[in-house]
């Protein structure tokens, strides 16, 4: 009915992957994969177009930029946020404005839904590992314990990809179809793009909080909107 | 006993998974308890007791930028070594948990991460190859990511009680106050590229003049007002499907 073949082992594969993202972003080992840029290329890869994933991963990492985990404060988590967003987009975004649009938007939703999902598991986490006297079972138990807190991380992104990416795709697919002439189809490029530069200036001044940096992220756009011109 | 370069190594391997059982209680204490526990369980070799105190010491509430956690390893693990008394380790233990946080937040945070995500996504714009792009951004970012937790495990243990004037020594603020405005162009000009490419729009000017003053807007209106602006869009894709 979508056009979008999805077979159980595409399906076992994503999770397994959105495991591995999703385990990058807090627990282990931080290297930066789980960042949209690579996860979503990742997404794109599943389905043949690293490219199409890249493009949402690019635009995931100026939307998502917005939070930086300053103080550990509640971030979005990007991780299976762009895999599925990107994914979606190459398996049914069809190049379509509107596609970016819709898997950018899925990918904002899952990263606030991932984060809840990080909340809700460190409510559990506590009771293995935490006395406010120190653990007091020796550091082969400790070690045993860290351990599995952080195969319960993994399993929690496995299963928040598990639920979501079939939707996900099925999402950014039903929008991407719509005809061209539907109403206010011309309209999503100008919205998309309005967005984004807005993403971008509420990114710029979440990163450079301590400053007042909006002449160097004028002067960005300008030397941006000029390499536009000189490679058109 | 001194630890053993072995036990220095298997230290900071486990520092990458210092935030793994990280919880709302004593935050990365259990973590930096495990990542501790090879130079712990050495400089107590003897005295298998006084490691399972020092285990339980370090496993209490702790919290630090993950990627400066090593500073703080290796600084305890020097005073536990010094011989120390556990109040004192205690009381270090507090001052060091901010200006790690906040030191660690400018330079990885708001700093090296935007810098490398911003250059391999305008790389991409540009026309690298998406794996290309991707690989390059994970190979730089790495590689400042594991100096900064190598240097920081020596630091520590080279100034043990003195690693605080070793931090204000190094130059980690100075390269946050180049890398926050270079963030701020990059992400300038990644916005205008992204927006540019959008197909339907055209190359022209007002177009990316639009996006300057887009840009702008976003810089300055209220956070929760672009909280507001993404939960519209999404609603009006809703809409429109409907």
């Amino acid at each position: 009915m979508t056009g979008v073949e999805l077979s159980a082992a595409d399906w076992a594969l994503a999770c397994l992957l959105g495991a591995a993202v999703g385990l990058d972003g807090v627990s282990w080992p931080q290297a930066m994969w789980s960042r949209p840029i690579v996860a979503g290329t990742l997404g794109g890869l599943l389905f043949g177009a690293p490219a199409a994933g890249c493009l949402v991963g690019v635009w995931l990492e100026i939307v998502l930029s917005r939070h930086p985990p300053f103080g550990g404060a509640r971030h979005p988590e990007t991780g299976p946020a762009a895999f599925m967003a990107g994914a979606a987009y190459a398996a049914a975004g069809d190049g379509a404005p509107i596609g970016i649009v819709a898997a950018v938007a899925v990918g904002w939703a899952i990263g606030w839904t991932g984060a809840h999902s990080v909340t809700l598991l460190r409510r559990v986490t506590p009771s293995l590992v935490s006395r406010p006297e120190g653990f007091r079972g020796g550091a082969a138990a400790l070690a045993r314990r860290h351990r599995l807190a952080i195969a319960l991380d993994a399993l929690r992104a496995g299963l928040l990809v598990a639920a979501l990416f079939v939707p996900s795709v099925l999402f950014v697919r039903l929008l991407s179809t719509q005809p061209s002439g539907a109403a206010g189809a011309a309209w999503w490029p100008v919205v998309a793009g309005l967005g984004l530069a807005g993403a971008a200036g509420v990114a710029a001044r979440g990163l450079g909080a301590r400053g007042r940096h909006w002449p160097a992220l004028a002067a960005g756009c300008v030397l941006g909107t000029l390499l536009v011109q000189v490679f058109a | 006993m001194r630890p053993r370069k072995k036990d220095f190594v298997r230290a900071i391997s486990r520092s990458f998974s210092i935030q793994g059982s990280w919880n709302d209680r004593t935050m990365t204490g259990p973590g930096m308890a495990h990542a501790l526990a090879p130079l712990l369980a050495r400089i107590h070799e003897e005295d298998p007791a006084a490691f399972r105190r020092a285990v339980q010491r370090h496993s209490r509430a702790f919290n630090a930028h993950p990627y400066l956690a090593p500073v703080a390893i290796g600084a305890l693990a020097r005073l536990e070594f010094d011989g120390e008394d556990p109040d004192t380790l205690l009381r270090f233990r507090s001052a060091l948990r901010a200006p790690l946080g906040a030191l660690g937040d400018g330079i990885a945070w708001a700093g090296w991460r935007p810098f490398c995500g911003s250059a391999a996504a305008i790389g991409f714009v540009l026309g690298l190859d998406p794996l290309f792009a991707a690989a390059a951004f994970l190979l730089l970012y790495n590689a400042g990511h594991l100096a900064l937790r190598v240097w920081g495990l020596r630091c520590g243990w080279r100034s043990g009680r003195s690693v605080a004037s070793a931090l204000k020594r190094a130059p980690l603020r100075r390269i946050e106050r180049v890398l926050v405005p270079a963030n701020q162009v990059l992400i300038g000009v990644l916005a205008a590229l992204l927006v540019g490419q959008l197909p339907g729009t055209g190359h022209t000017v007002w177009w990316g003049g639009g996006a300057v003053i887009a840009a702008l807007m976003g810089y300055f209106i209220p956070r929760h007002i672009s909280a507001v602006a993404m939960a519209s869009l999404l609603a009006a894709c809703a809409v429109w499907l409907l």
